[in-house]
């Protein structure tokens, strides 16, 4: 994957078309890499002034630490819903919704690669999913913002690996282009590369907030097998029968039953 | 300034508060409630079965809803708009206030447990804090009383740290769930036992308030009046005998004395106009919270009091305790997969792991004095923001491994008393006023070697308990990592405690001041040390047992009335 040499007929970096002169049109990604980090070590503006914004100020210290976009975001100004919002009817908008056209186009593309239609359950986007997101990112509070951060920037990384690797947009790629792309971040461990350690962390963010918005949806609940909120006439009636024979193997398997609760 | 005549105000509406307006207006005695917030109706106001996604944010707290959108608290949490509090050098510490008729009893955990003929007596048996003025058995007629009129669930379990209530009391507790009973076989294997928790939410209706129909988290508020506050019980009962007056939005600033030194009357700002009124009364009852009671004594300096009112101890202020808290949590893949099946239940924890080590601490067998007990997070809960963790991958698996490990994660928390020190304590800060013009509570805090080895036992017994149960458990915290922040479990009492002497505590048994025999505490500032049984119960026996005696006192008057006025 990372050896993979880029299409010598295609622009490599959709945002370099004015200095193309200093961007062989046949080399591999590492060297693209290799001078991305040139340009961005080294300051030279002359040289990258038609370059992309997000990949002007990268920050690639070594050709293995891959790339990371510097986006400059502009703080949002909206007030949050206060202390005493109304909990019965809550707010449909609490605040302005700040995700781009693109943006949305791109997040509604990973919700469904995270969360894809299985059987009659609906996809992350059918679900809304990307609108939770959207609201998300919105929001005036710390941790939304930190987020919103982490997420565009994301975004971002999505687009120029995709121009890299196959000189498109991330959208524009095919969906086996696409899933390499997220294959390379979508595990994060030991032996997961140092260049794709960062865009994997801000993935695995992106992972949980879309799983966090399906399960909590009325399908969602449903599917994760949540029963409850539902008025119970007289007595709790606790677990099922079959729960009990579930939890009597677990505590035969965990040499617990002599110990087992008596009621 | 307009001026009032009244026969007792009391300042504040949650547990001690209430519980003291309804007695005194139940024994037939006319009284003035103040409370800082604005009215509040939870039978209108609660968002029963509301779900997160109907929520901006899925539910999730921020600054404005610190424990979440549906949490009950109005114009609260942990910062308060207008009304800040500072902290000393190198202290950490939160405040949590609610601003609303019933305070913090509208989101309280509803855990009530009686505290035990140990927790009465702590110096006596160890020489460390500070002896209450009376024993167990003086208040255990109390605790019978005040639970039957809240409504507690639970059992009597003979266990030495949970006192047993007279029969017919206690309310019958829920069925357990499937991961108590996985803990509680892990826990009686190393000798601990598990106890059904004892709440204040009726299994069984009393008056107008109904059972539990075990769904929607407590937190929010109940409409059905189940489970306890003081906007559903006791201040409406109070206002039914005609002999309460409430004026909501209304923030004390200072106790006036007369020459002698003796309360006459409140100031308070009404907040909609910003305007300045003043009350007076015969007696006045602090039960703003602790800290806020305290506060409003701190301000109302005089010549006859210059250390602030009724502070001749100098103890206003001093003696803070929070209780201890830390948590570990892992997921137990035994669990994977489990049947699935309604865990709502009263929505809290229906066992608990109460203290084992009384007997260890007589014989010198631990390293830290006082006990803990933990409170146990599971179950297939209503799905939130924290629903499926940190996985890896995406697609079917992914939403596959996020199934099979619903209900899978077990946490349990450290509840535990801390022992006063010199180095917790609040004053007044000079420098800093509210925005009503009042100067502003200044804390202080550090924790002592009692707390973090109460701590590092509790994580061990913690990963005892998980390792049990087949969990892998990595390296633990150290104590001072694990430990939560002075405030944050939300128990801070110990203001203006009570005792035997004038010398060393603020207030008698009856929460009379020592100083002024017109100025009552009944919230937890009165409390002489801080059992790890949560205080809320204790709170309003407290205030029961001492409203009542206050109403003999009137009742008692002749000619030497002496709450009236020179």
């Amino acid at each position: 994957m990372r050896k993979r040499e880029t299409n010598t007929g295609r622009k490599p970096l959709s945002g370099f078309e004015s200095e193309q002169r200093h961007v062989p049109n046949t080399m591999s990604r590492r060297d693209s890499l290799k001078w991305l980090s040139l340009i961005t070590a080294g300051g030279v503006a002359a040289v990258t002034s038609g370059v992309s914004s997000t990949l002007l100020a990268a920050q690639v210290a070594h050709q293995d630490s891959g790339h990371w976009p510097a986006h400059k975001l502009t703080p949002v100004s909206a007030k949050g819903y206060g202390k005493d919002p109304n909990l019965i009817m809550p707010p449909e908008t609490p605040w302005p919704l700040i995700m781009t056209a693109n943006e949305l186009v791109l997040i509604t593309l990973l919700c469904d690669i995270i969360v894809p239609k299985d059987g009659n359950t609906p996809s992350a986007t059918e679900l809304q999913v990307p609108a939770v997101i959207n609201e998300w990112v919105s929001a005036p509070y710390d941790w939304q913002q930190r987020d919103r951060v982490t997420i565009m920037h994301l975004l971002a990384w999505l687009n120029d690996e995709a121009k890299l690797e196959f000189q498109l947009g991330f959208s524009a790629c095919s969906r086996s282009q696409q899933i390499a792309i997220i294959d390379n971040i979508a595990y994060l461990n030991d032996t997961t590369p140092p260049q794709f350690s960062r865009p994997a962390q801000a993935f695995g963010r992106l992972r949980e907030l879309v799983l966090a918005a399906f399960f909590t949806t009325p399908a969602g609940m449903k599917d994760i097998g949540y029963l409850g909120n539902v008025p119970i006439n007289g007595d709790y009636p606790g677990p099922t029968e079959e729960a009990f024979a579930h939890l009597d193997n677990i505590l035969d398997e965990l040499g617990l039953s002599e110990y087992k609760y008596n009621t | 300034m307009s001026t009032e005549q009244h026969e007792i105000v009391v300042v504040g509406s949650g547990a001690g508060g209430a519980m003291a307006a309804y007695v005194l207006a139940k024994a037939g005695h006319k009284v003035l409630m103040l409370e800082a917030g604005r009215d509040y109706n939870p039978k209108t106001e609660t968002p029963m079965f509301n779900t997160n996604s109907q929520a901006p944010l899925m539910g999730s707290g921020n600054k404005d809803k610190d424990f979440g959108f549906y949490d009950a608290t109005v114009d609260g949490g942990w910062s308060v708009p207008g009304e800040p509090y500072t902290t000393g050098k190198n202290s950490d510490f939160f405040w949590w206030r609610s601003r609303m008729l019933g305070g913090r009893t509208n989101h309280w955990g509803r855990y009530s447990l009686r505290f035990s003929e140990h927790d009465f007596k702590g110096k006596s048996r160890d020489g460390l804090g500070a002896d209450w003025p009376f024993e167990y058995n003086d208040i255990a007629p109390w605790y019978d009383k005040t639970e039957a009129l809240v409504g507690v669930c639970g059992t009597n379990t003979g266990l030495d740290d949970m006192p047993d209530s007279s029969e017919g009391i206690l309310q019958p507790p829920p069925t357990p769930r499937i991961p108590e009973l996985l803990i509680a076989a892990a826990a009686k294997k190393h000798g601990i036992e598990l106890a059904p928790m004892h709440r204040a939410v009726l299994t069984r209706p009393i008056d107008d308030r109904l059972a539990c129909f075990y769904a929607t988290p407590c937190g929010r508020g109940c409409s059905i009046g189940a489970a306890f506050q003081t906007t559903t019980s006791l201040i409406p009962m109070a206002k039914a005998t005609g002999n309460l007056e409430i004026i909501t939005d209304a923030m004390v600033s200072e106790i006036e004395v007369d020459d002698k030194g003796r309360p006459i009357g409140i100031k308070y700002i009404k907040k909609p106009t910003g305007k300045a009124h003043k009350i007076n009364a015969k007696v006045i009852i602090l039960a703003a919270s602790a800290c806020e009671s305290a506060r409003i004594m701190l301000n109302s300096r005089s010549k006859q009091h210059p250390n602030g009112l009724a502070n001749s101890s100098k103890q206003v202020g001093r003696n803070i305790m929070d209780s201890t808290g830390a948590g570990l949590g892992v997921m137990i893949p035994a669990l994977k997969g489990r049947p699935r099946y309604n865990e709502d239940g009263h929505t809290a924890n229906h066992l608990f792991i109460p203290w084992w080590g009384h007997k260890a601490q007589a014989n010198k067998e631990l390293d830290f004095p006082r006990g803990y007990h933990f409170e146990i997070g599971s179950g297939f809960r209503m799905p939130g923001t924290s629903v499926a963790g940190d996985l890896q991958g995406y697609g079917p698996e992914l939403k596959q491994t996020a199934k099979d490990n619903y209900g899978t994660y077990l946490s349990l928390a450290l509840r535990g008393e801390m022992l006063p020190n010199d180095n917790c304590y609040m004053e007044i800060d000079k420098e800093v006023k509210d925005k009503w013009g009042i100067n502003v509570v200044k804390f202080h805090w550090k924790w002592s070697k009692h707390e973090f080895n109460q701590v590092k036992h509790g994580l061990q017994t913690a990963k005892l308990l998980f390792e049990t149960m087949g969990a892998t458990v990595n390296k633990l915290p150290s104590p001072e990592e694990a430990i939560l922040k002075g405030g944050q479990i939300i128990h801070e009492v110990g203001a203006t405690r009570m005792g035997n002497s004038p010398k060393d505590s603020v207030t008698n048994e009856w929460g009379q001041t020592w100083d002024c025999d017109n100025l009552f505490v009944m919230d937890g500032g009165v409390f002489a040390s801080n059992p790890h049984k949560n205080c809320t119960l204790t709170i309003m026996t407290l205030a029961m047992r001492n409203a009542s005696w206050l109403s003999t006192q009137l009742n008692e008057v002749g000619e030497g009335d002496k709450y009236a006025q020179a």
